[in-house]
């Protein structure tokens, strides 16, 4: 898979607060980095270094954990920053992925 | 529709908004004379199902309780017991089943259950919501009731009544259902006559009139969607020219699904499918819920983009745009097939 661009990350950070309506904003950090302030947390997010099995990096206060995808990532986020948060597990089937004929 | 599949269409409202009218006039209509009825009625002392005139071993009353949150199980139960008797022949025989919930239902663990219980998969599909609107109060009730604005924002067709003792419908009514749920078509039901064809004829997944369907809520909800800034419950469409990987469809769902599932109220779309490019997938959820995509045979249309609409609560539009963007960013170089 490819990295979606920082910039998409970014803005996709961005709305999720909104739409999970957790307080805080997503800024740029000058290596790149995208840095979720004004929180109850501290959080960065890094692109992992080339060859690694993730894809990101999150960090929350100090403590670095791998992401796979960015939806890895939104579901690292969230569980730092909103308490109540419960990860739905149920995974819905969309099979077949394409029609049979 | 496979052969045998019996539709299923649930017919909801707020309290007196005039389900019982209105169904108790379809059923004597002879194209709904093969029809089993299931009401739902809340409260100890059930008085809808004396109301309607069907065939004795072909209505069923649930009385147990809501069946939006109590009897889902139960309402399971019961249509697997319909389809059994029907299949020994110990019912009036039947091709259609319509269930009226109770007025305070919450239709969305109903519509769940259609989709997803595995006993019955296969035998019954989802037909359609139909939702009745009471033209009186039915603008109050939107702004008071909050199941209210959930029974109109899942609608396939919304039924306006007591037309007559409302004059005409208000313009406020008119907006606030449009706000809602502006995909369904808004229809008048005169004391609780109907054109009957019209009214339970919105199943999505019959190939006879999917496309049809398909094109109509289409063709409203990307054509004039909106949404009212002060509302929690807003009706959108994302539109995507570009076709969509399969695996990154499945991946937008479940992301929808866990963070924001009890706030989708209805999502339905149809998608250009990159490794089905002639035959688009017909998407459709309910809160976390997401039945499996009915593939229609060919595009209703020459617009091949994919429009997907949702109906939410407070999940704001950019963020679905960015999230199924972003996803689909991720999984580009994927092989095909994969």
């Amino acid at each position: 898979m490819s990295a979606a661009p920082n910039d998409l990350a970014g803005e996709l950070l961005a709305q999720s607060l909104v739409a999970w309506r957790v307080a805080g904003s997503v800024e740029r950090a000058s290596d790149g980095a995208l840095v979720i302030g004004g929180s109850r947390k501290d959080i960065r997010i890094d692109r992992a270094p080339p060859h690694d099995m993730f894809r990101w990096t999150v960090t929350v206060d100090g403590r670095t954990r791998g992401a796979i995808s960015l939806l890895a990532v939104l579901r690292q986020v969230r569980e730092a920053l909103d308490p109540g948060y419960t990860a739905n597990r149920v995974r819905i089937a969309v099979a077949p992925l394409v029609p049979s004929s | 529709m496979s052969a045998g599949v019996i539709p299923v269409s649930v017919l909801t409202g707020f309290l007196g908004s005039g389900k019982t009218t209105m169904l108790r006039h379809l059923l004597r209509q002879p194209e709904f004379s093969r029809t089993a009825v299931i009401i739902n009625e809340f409260g100890a002392v059930g008085l809808d199902h004396e109301l309607v005139a069907a065939s004795e071993d072909s209505l069923i009353e649930l009385q147990t309780g809501c069946l939006c949150c109590k009897i889902r199980n139960d309402l399971a139960q019961t249509l697997q017991d319909l389809l059994r008797r029907r299949d020994e022949r110990r019912c009036a025989p039947f091709d259609r089943i319509v269930i009226e919930t109770s007025g305070l239902a919450d239709p969305a663990p109903i519509l769940q259950t259609l989709m997803t219980d595995a006993n019955i998969a296969g035998r019954l599909v989802l037909g359609g919501v139909v939702t009745t609107v009471d033209a009186v109060n039915g603008a109050g009730t939107l702004e008071h009731e909050e199941i209210s604005q959930k029974q109109v924002a899942v609608a396939d067709r919304i039924v306006l009544t007591k037309l007559d003792l409302a004059g005409a419908a208000k313009p406020a009514l008119l907006n606030r259902l449009e706000e809602l749920n502006v995909g369904a078509p808004v229809l008048i039901a005169d004391h609780g006559r109907i054109d009957s064809p019209l009214v339970f004829n919105s199943d999505l997944y019959d190939p006879r009139t999917k496309s049809t369907d398909v094109n109509a809520w289409l063709a409203q909800a990307t054509g004039h969607a909106h949404s009212r800034h002060d509302a929690d419950v807003k009706a959108y469409a994302i539109v995507r020219r570009e076709p969509i990987r399969a695996v990154a469809l499945t991946l937008f769902l479940e992301a929808l699904a866990e963070h924001c599932g009890t706030d989708i109220l209805r999502l339905k779309g149809i998608v250009n499918i990159l490794e089905s490019p002639d035959r688009p997938a017909v998407i459709h959820g309910v809160q976390h819920v997401f039945h499996a995509p009915a593939w229609l045979d060919r595009w209703p249309s020459d617009d091949r983009s994919s429009r997907i609409v949702c109906i939410t609560r407070r999940v704001p539009q950019r963020w679905v745009e960015v999230l199924l963007e972003a996803i689909g960013e991720e999984v580009a170089d994927v092989p095909v097939g994969c």
